[in-house]
């Protein structure tokens, strides 16, 4: 399709839990609000950022590197607001 | 929340073998406290304390006492009591009233009840029965279920499918108490218990069905006259589901009669069984109850492993 893009970031996990259930519900909770499909995880092993307990299985503990893609329609505000979670801390500091 | 005499009478005609000897036509009068006094020592001229808003309860003591002193004596000491204006005079162990008495709760417009009860066991159980006149209770909308010995409270607007769910249960072997309408009493203790209105009850409106006598399609089983309240589940739509939980490990609650309650807000859409997650909801409170929080325990377990994996 002509407007499907495809937008891929790393980000680092900042805060000291990292994504345990709480940060997990907040990313699956931005991530419904998009259409596109949303991506974590390393290489070669990644899980939909909507579902919890996919997101609890890429063991984001502080200081690991995610990928992140997102593709579709809405690919860049999905990023930017998945992007506001991991530089915020998943306000959780 | 004041209530009458006549209200008491009405209550208390059987459990407390209350009878009216005289001032039927003041039974409007209000107890003004929740319990109930002993005027022996008001009888002996001490006034500076006299419970004097609380029903008073002649027993055994009282009546010996009075007895001991001469008539005219008698008849000054029970004025100053009934100077006081208080609600109702009650005698306890069937005895006959004193003639005195009887001619001044006459002249003071004081309704006098006689009790075959003895004292002790009257004033227990009608500070109990006063207890639940004057408890705070309300008639809320929500389907009341009984689930494996847990009280659920089915909420959502009209159409969402509760009643359809409650049927669902009900088959399952759990019990139905009230369908659609719920009346709650909070009981002492912060105790909130829900039963169904009198006429209405073991009854269910189906869709398209009609009205079912519950009791009759599934066996006296199938129902429960009341249960005590412990969860309040919100069956809506996927559109509003900015308060929904994903983990479980936020809970959130409601204020029932003013006594707080989980509340779970469960997304209702195509193909999920409403009735299964309902159960699942019931039994997973239950489990918390008993001390084990899967969620919970689920997150400090991931939050460990994390920390330690953070460190290396």
């Amino acid at each position: 399709m002509a407007d499907e893009q495809t937008i891929a970031r790393e980000f680092k996990v900042l805060n000291k839990y990292g994504i345990h259930a709480r940060p997990a519900a907040l990313l699956v909770k931005a991530a419904g609000k998009f259409a596109c499909e949303i991506y974590i995880g390393r290489k070669g092993s990644e899980v939909s950022a909507k579902s919890i307990m996919g997101l609890l299985t890429i063991e984001g503990h502080q200081g690991s590197k995610l990928q992140v893609r997102t593709i579709g329609e809405d690919a860049v505000e999905a990023m930017l607001e998945i992007a506001e979670l991991f530089e915020k801390k998943f306000f959780e500091e | 929340m004041a209530i009458t005499l006549q209200k008491l009478l009405e209550a208390g005609e059987e459990r407390l073998a209350l009878e009216l000897i005289l001032g039927g036509e003041h039974l409007g009068r209000h107890i003004g406290e929740k319990a109930l006094n002993r005027p022996g020592l008001a009888l002996t001229g001490f006034f500076q304390y006299f419970a004097q808003r609380r029903l008073q309860v002649f027993g055994l003591s009282e009546f010996t006492y009075l007895k001991s002193l001469s008539p005219a004596e008698r008849e000054k000491r029970l004025r100053a009591v009934f100077e006081k204006d208080v609600p109702a005079m009650i005698i306890a162990r069937n005895r006959n009233p004193l003639p005195e008495l009887r001619a001044l709760a006459e002249e003071y417009g004081v309704p006098l009840f006689r009790t075959a009860m003895i004292t002790s066991r009257f004033i227990n159980e009608c500070t109990l029965l006063i207890e639940e006149l004057t408890a705070p209770r309300d008639r809320i909308q929500g389907t009341m279920l009984e689930i494996m010995g847990i009280g659920v409270l089915l909420q959502g607007k009209a159409g969402i499918g509760k009643s359809e769910t409650a049927l669902s249960l009900i088959e399952r072997g759990y019990s139905l108490v009230a369908d659609d309408i719920t009346e709650v009493i909070r009981k002492s203790a912060g105790r909130v218990v829900a039963y169904a209105n009198e006429l209405t009850r073991y009854h269910m409106e189906i869709r398209g069905v009609g009205i079912v006598h519950v009791p009759s399609l599934f066996g006296v089983a199938s129902i429960r006259r009341e249960t005590t309240l412990d969860l309040v589940i919100n069956l809506h739509t996927y559109e509003n589901d900015a308060e929904e939980d994903r983990t479980g490990i936020l809970p959130s609650d409601i204020d029932v009669l003013g006594v707080k309650f989980p509340y779970y807000a469960l997304p209702v859409s195509p193909g999920r069984d409403m009735a299964n997650i309902v159960e699942v909801t019931a039994l997973n409170h239950k489990l918390k109850l008993l001390g084990h929080d899967a969620a919970k325990e689920l997150d400090e377990k991931v939050m460990e492993t994390f920390l330690r994996k953070a460190k290396k």
